[in-house]
């Protein structure tokens, strides 16, 4: 392991870290409506991971311009759709979705973005952290309908990734296996 | 349609896999994509082969098939834009299989690691939007 962070890397990981511990991923899966193991509550899990985006990249957006302020714009929009999505499908099985947070409840947990470099490390860090949670859920969800929903934003999350390392100067691909190998 | 078992889902798999592999490495030979993508892109779909071959060997299968060029790779090879164009295409058909794999292949150990070349492809076609010069990444 490097000994040491740079400081792009310290602020996309803890920023993230943050995030996550702040988007409800934590919170009990509804007491009521679908079947335990239906995977309601993973689906509930990766939309309050999904708000919890949505809301990252509106505060992303305040420090960025030109192409990647585009970028920025047109995944926000993906990020909107991946919520619909889970919403629907989470329904489907009976439940209830969580509810995002307030605007001002997540911008308390994000970190001062002081310049598009800031945004962009951590943009890196929240995509690199949905591709994660998108392929783990493939491996949990026991029905194919909601694996294979699950693949396709799984899909988007990785060219979400990829654009937002081009717009950092990095190559889109970090490597030949995002997570993991066979 | 019938199901395909495991076994035919990899073999898939690996045909596309060499597919893209003959066309990066004439693409390269052609000098129809720049080198350094040329070969970060080749190197990548090599590495995916060989994992696919290795969970075939697993699976107590030999690794099949050679690719032959198609009349469509050969006509790409005229210049590096309609390379791109070709690549982006083989791309998106890799993409789309690994997405479909991804959910549907029934040994769930192996769902996480294809999902992760399935993200490796989409970013290639993020690679290659970039190198034809479209400033707008994602739809």
């Amino acid at each position: 392991m490097a000994p040491f962070l740079t400081r792009r890397e310290a602020l996309g990981g803890a920023a993230a870290a943050l995030v996550l511990a702040s988007c409800g991923g934590g919170d009990p899966p509804p007491d009521t409506g679908p079947r335990p193991g239906s995977g309601a509550a993973l689906l509930g899990s990766l939309l309050a991971l999904e708000h919890a985006v949505a809301a990252a990249y509106a505060t992303c957006e305040e420090v960025l311009t030109g192409d990647a302020l585009r970028n920025t714009r047109a995944i926000a929009a993906q990020e909107r759709e991946h919520v619909t999505r889970l919403q629907d499908l989470i329904r489907d099985l009976g439940g209830d979705p969580p509810a995002g947070r307030s605007a001002a409840e997540y911008a308390r947990t994000f970190p001062r973005l002081r310049e598009p470099g800031d945004a962009l490390a951590f943009a890196e860090d929240l995509e690199q952290r949905q591709v994660r949670a998108y392929l783990e859920a493939l491996t949990e969800l026991p029905d194919l309908g909601l694996r294979s929903a699950a693949a396709e934003i799984g899909a988007e999350e990785g060219a979400q990734l990829a654009a937002v390392r081009v717009l950092l100067g990095l190559p889109a691909a970090q490597g030949p296996f995002v997570t993991g190998a066979l | 349609m019938a199901e395909r078992s495991d076994v035919e889902i990899l073999e898939d798999l690996l045909a596309l896999e060499n597919r893209l592999i003959s066309a990066y490495e004439a693409a390269l030979r052609r000098d129809a994509i720049d080198v350094a993508l040329g070969e970060t892109l080749r190197d990548h779909e090599q590495e995916h082969a060989r994992a696919l071959e290795q969970a075939l060997r697993h699976a107590g299968r030999r690794s099949p098939r050679a690719s032959v060029p198609t009349p469509e790779l050969t006509a790409a090879l005229r210049s590096r834009a309609s390379f791109a164009r070709y690549a982006l295409e083989l791309e998106a058909e890799a993409l789309a299989a690994y997405t479909e794999a991804a959910a549907a292949i029934r040994n769930s150990r192996l769902r996480q690691p294809l999902g992760s070349i399935m993200a490796c492809e989409a970013a290639h076609r993020i690679a290659l939007r970039e190198a034809v010069g479209e400033r707008t990444l994602v739809d």
